[in-house]
């Protein structure tokens, strides 16, 4: 199983981009990390106007943070961070600097 | 990262408070590391009390139960002491500009390997790598 929360400054991702957000990140899950991976789960928060804030600054930025199954090397959880950055730029405008996106294993306790 | 969720009661916090204590987190965290300003991520979410809130860099919930809590979320690698330091200077500076106090604020401080965030389009650095990080040019990642 793939889960991902993604944590969205108010204003910065259109409602209506939603579900093909999430379509197009689960192809990316399906292409990448393989059918193996599983179901894929998405949870959204919005963080309202002024209390976000990325180096003390109001910030624009978004925070993708997925889980992903274990087992996957270096190589290719780096395939996946930068497609699905790629995808999160390309459906909401976000630059390449106003998304984190991050990939851990299922297994780890933090 | 870091990224550090305030987990606050409805309306207890201006924006200005909210802004002092964005500045105030980004001045413990870098001060106790070599991370850059643009690295610190804080956000406020007001909750209903649930005392509960998903890791973001683990697994599970981080469990609370005082009114304010600081989920925070870090790259692995620094040492116990530097972590310990982090989280009491950010308890202190909160229970400062909120006006209340320490003793109703606790937090917790999760980590995962650098290597499994991007930002800016690269990987990130290890704790203490961000000067060369920062002068590679962004195809380096």
């Amino acid at each position: 199983m793939v889960t991902f929360e993604f944590f969205v400054q108010d204003g910065c991702v259109p409602d209506e981009s939603r579900a093909r957000i999430v379509a197009d990140i689960e192809a990316v899950c399906a292409e990448v990390l393989g059918a193996q991976a599983g179901p894929v789960s998405v949870s959204w928060t919005v963080i309202r106007k002024g209390f976000g804030f990325r180096g003390g600054e109001p910030s624009t930025t978004s925070l993708v943070r997925s889980r992903i199954p274990d087992g996957y090397g270096s190589d290719a959880r780096a395939r996946f961070l930068r497609s699905v950055a790629e995808t999160w730029c390309n459906l909401t405008g976000a630059t390449e600097d106003e998304v984190i996106v991050s990939a851990r294993d299922w297994s780890w306790a933090g | 990262m870091p990224f550090y969720r305030c987990l606050i009661p409805k309306d207890s916090l201006t924006y200005e408070q909210r802004e002092e204590i964005a500045v105030a987190f980004t001045d413990v965290h870098c001060s106790l590391s070599t991370a850059p300003r643009r690295f610190v991520q804080v956000a406020f979410l007001e909750t209903d009390g649930s005392g509960e809130v998903a890791d973001s860099h683990g697994s599970g919930v981080l469990r609370y139960d005082t009114p304010y809590f600081i989920a925070g979320g870090n790259r692995a690698g620094r040492s116990e002491d530097t972590k310990r330091l982090i989280l009491s200077g950010l308890i202190e500076k909160f229970s400062e500009i909120a006006g209340v106090p320490a003793d109703m604020v606790s937090g917790r401080i999760t980590e995962a390997p650098a290597s499994w965030t991007m930002e800016a389009g690269r990987i990130l650095p290890e704790p203490g790598a961000e000067a060369d990080w920062l002068e590679e040019p962004a195809a380096a990642a």
